[in-house]
């Protein structure tokens, strides 16, 4: 059924106390959806609403106006950072926050762990047969990856869109999933997609990250046809996907896949002939919108394509190689990329416990010192992945190999590359920022670290640290 | 020996704590034209505490005092008992020799200095420069040397006074060190260095970080020369011989003694040599 107004849509939907209402953050910080909807249902006193937005951006303020009004309860999401993060650190949840995976988050949907009663998905075009896509519009953000689930599972599904067209060729969302469409002036703005790095990084320490990074998989023999790899959007990923690129280029060899978040990196890759398909669960810039739009080896994927531990069908399962960062990694190779030392909400998994757990080669990189403190903790403030699925960590003075990878660390060793323990790393950085006093952990339980099967990594906290 | 000497502010505490991980062979801690007059005691204290501490020990170091009292004298107190390689003399010509090794004497303590050589004057006593006992050797100043001169960036006008540093430096065995590239093309980098490298230089500093790896590159021994030194050096060591032929060329002590610095250059940098690659 199409709506012309958010008030006539609410008429059709079972709108009561205690909804699961989920979103997506395709649109990051561009996203105009989320506020729309929730302000229209805080309008009908509406409280004890359970959220599930794949991600949430600094944008969505109308959850921290929810949460000041006490309308919402407990919160399920992959990513978390702004006003938001700012207000659970200091007031915690009636409920509960629970960090999920993007795997993870697909896998709970489709096995019924999540039950959502409404999914309103920002979509940039609707068909006149009711499907949806994200690669046209005039806020075209390209895949809709993380929202696909939501559209097949929910008990109700609803479409917003501020683009309606006659057809569309390869849908994203189908007509079939879908129960309403509402029509809006505007979804938002697609220039807020753009929020994060997205620049290659021209800090020195950051580019010697990159190249030693190529040679860590140089070395460890991975560089050869055929050959899988996912990297991020922050400055070091892509000066680690230029060189990557730039590797496949000089040894004539053609990479079979590169996954997850794409960037015009990636899509500088791919045209080249470079790698034969991109897998796409989110589109960073507009140069990949343009890219999934016109090339028909940049293909969209849901989340549960891209991560689902229980999808036997996954891409990231025959993934080689993942570029992955941390805030904090402890000596047993657990990493963080959840909370900053204070226990705030700075983020969240994303992919990160999902492709280090499945890629053959999963390495963190980041320098070794970040604001005056070390990045190697003797305990972590957040468990996000565990250290058995992280094979190497490389910073600007060397290389730790995750002792388990015995041939890993005989390969790196044997091409000369600077290994070291985890250890002697963390004195190297010690002997700078010498060891700082233990951060008091905060009393409230805030919520818990959800790896991607369900089960529980670690606690969240809240209040005074 | 050193390819690359990069300088870094001395006032920068990041610059500082990473100095020895920009892979620079040499780095050059600057109290002269990178700290602004009002931030050279900070420099001093910043770049004398850090040093006392984490001395680097993976690439040389060396600090450029100001070339004008009083601010050489107080350049010279604070870094007086760091085990420096030496320090980078600005604007060097007789007198600024004459007046650092004076202050180094009322202060008890002694370094090699490398001269910068950026003023038309001091090409004309590169002779009494180079002789000096504790002149180390010269990096040329291209910038200076342009504002004095007048002339545009280009290649043209600097092969003169490249050329000039190479034939002194040559004479009394000392070092001599290109001038820095100023600019952020990497392609135009290496042009620059394929201009210094095909007069002869073996060395070149960088004003950025990022300089460093296109510059230790491009000073590093190809493969071809190092397998070549190795048949000349063998050859030579297996006859005893000064003067054979291989591969119809005449070789000869200063081709011999080139191949011996190619292997010593190529040895220090980590390459590779194996007996294999003689063949």
């Amino acid at each position: 059924m199409r709506h012309e107004s958010l008030a006539a849509l609410l008429e059709h939907l079972p709108i009561k106390d205690g909804l699961k209402l989920s979103f997506h953050h395709h649109l990051r910080n561009g996203d105009a959806v989320l506020n729309m909807v929730l302000r229209a249902i805080y309008d009908r006193d509406i409280r004890d609403i359970q959220l599930y937005p794949s991600g949430i951006f600094p944008v969505h303020t109308a959850i921290l106006e929810g949460l000041k009004q006490e309308r919402i309860t407990n919160i399920t999401t992959n990513y978390l950072n702004g006003p938001v993060a700012d207000h659970l650190k200091k007031h915690g949840l009636p409920g509960k926050l629970t960090m999920q995976t993007h795997g993870g988050r697909a896998r709970a949907i489709i096995e019924g762990d999540t039950r959502i009663d409404i999914a309103f998905i920002a979509t940039p075009a609707v068909d006149k047969a009711n499907n949806g896509s994200g690669i046209t519009g005039k806020n075209a953000c390209g895949s809709l990856g993380y929202a696909i689930e939501d559209a097949k599972h929910s008990k109700i599904t609803v479409l917003i869109t501020d683009t309606i067209v006659d057809r569309l060729e390869v849908p994203q969302i189908k007509k079939e999933d879908v129960d309403h469409v509402l029509v809006v002036p505007s979804i938002g703005d697609v220039a807020g997609i753009e929020s994060g790095t997205l620049k290659i990084t021209n800090d020195p320490l950051g580019l010697k990250i990159a190249r030693d990074t190529m040679r860590v998989i140089e070395a460890a023999m991975f560089l050869k046809e055929g050959v899988s790899f996912q990297s991020g959007a922050g400055g070091i990923s892509l000066a680690i996907t230029a060189l990557f690129t730039k590797a496949l280029e000089k040894k004539g060899i053609t990479a079979s896949f590169f996954t997850g978040g794409i960037t015009a990196a990636h899509v500088k890759a791919l045209e080249a002939g470079l790698v034969k398909n991109l897998y796409d669960v989110q589109c960073f810039d507009k140069v990949a919108i343009r890219s999934l739009r016109e090339n028909a080896n940049h293909r969209f994927m849901s989340a549960s394509d891209y991560a689902n531990p229980h999808n036997p069908k996954r891409k990231i399962k025959d993934l080689d190689i993942v570029i992955l960062g941390a805030s904090e990694i402890d000596t047993d190779f657990n990493v963080n990329v959840t909370s900053d030392s204070y226990y705030k909400i700075i983020g969240g998994s994303g992919g990160h416990a999902d492709t280090a757990e499945d890629a053959k080669l999963s390495i963190i990189v980041s320098p070794l010192i970040k604001a005056r403190t070390a990045l190697i903790k003797d305990q972590l403030t957040t468990r996000t992945t565990p250290g058995e699925h992280i094979d190497c960590l490389i910073t600007e003075r060397g290389i730790a190999v995750n002792p388990k990878h015995k041939t890993l660390k005989k390969q790196l060793q044997a091409a000369g590359l600077n290994v070291m323990t985890i250890e002697a790393m963390q004195n190297l950085a010690h002997a700078f920022t010498d060891i700082p006093n233990p951060i008091r952990k905060p009393a409230g339980i805030l919520g818990r670290i959800e790896g991607r099967r369900g089960e529980t990594l670690d606690t969240l906290y809240w209040g005074e640290s | 020996m050193a390819r690359s000497y990069l300088f870094i502010p001395g006032n920068v505490p990041r610059m500082l704590q990473n100095m020895d991980v920009f892979d620079a062979d040499a780095v050059i801690v600057d109290f002269e034209d990178a700290v602004a007059t009002s931030d050279k005691d900070e420099a001093r204290h910043l770049t004398s505490k850090f040093l006392q501490k984490h001395f680097p020990e993976t690439c040389e170091i060396y600090v450029r005092v100001n070339a004008e009292q009083p601010w050489l004298e107080a350049d010279i107190i604070a870094i007086k008992d760091l085990p420096l390689n030496g320090v980078v003399l600005p604007k060097t010509d007789v007198e600024t020799l004459s007046l650092a090794t004076e202050l180094f004497d009322k202060h008890a303590t002694a370094f090699d200095i490398i001269g910068i050589i950026e003023t038309p004057r001091a090409f004309f006593h590169l002779e009494t420069i180079f002789a000096h006992p504790s002149f180390k050797g010269a990096i040329l100043g291209g910038e200076d040397l342009r504002k004095h001169i007048g002339f545009k960036p280009n290649d043209i006008a600097l092969a003169f006074p490249r050329t000039q540093l190479l034939y002194a430096a040559a004479s009394f065995n000392k070092i001599v060190v290109d001038t820095p590239y100023t600019g952020m093309d990497n392609a135009a980098l290496e042009a620059d260095i394929e201009n210094a490298s095909a007069l002869g230089y073996k060395a070149k500093c960088a004003i950025h970080p990022n300089h460093v790896p296109t510059i230790n590159a491009a000073f590093l021994p190809s493969t071809t020369a190092i397998k070549t030194a190795m048949r000349i050096v063998k050859q030579h060591e297996n006859t005893g011989s000064m003067r054979f032929s291989l591969d119809g060329k005449m070789i000869d002590k200063p081709v011999i003694l080139e191949a011996k610095d190619t292997l010593k250059r190529a040895r220090k940098y980590g390459m590779e040599i194996r007996d294999s690659d003689e063949t």
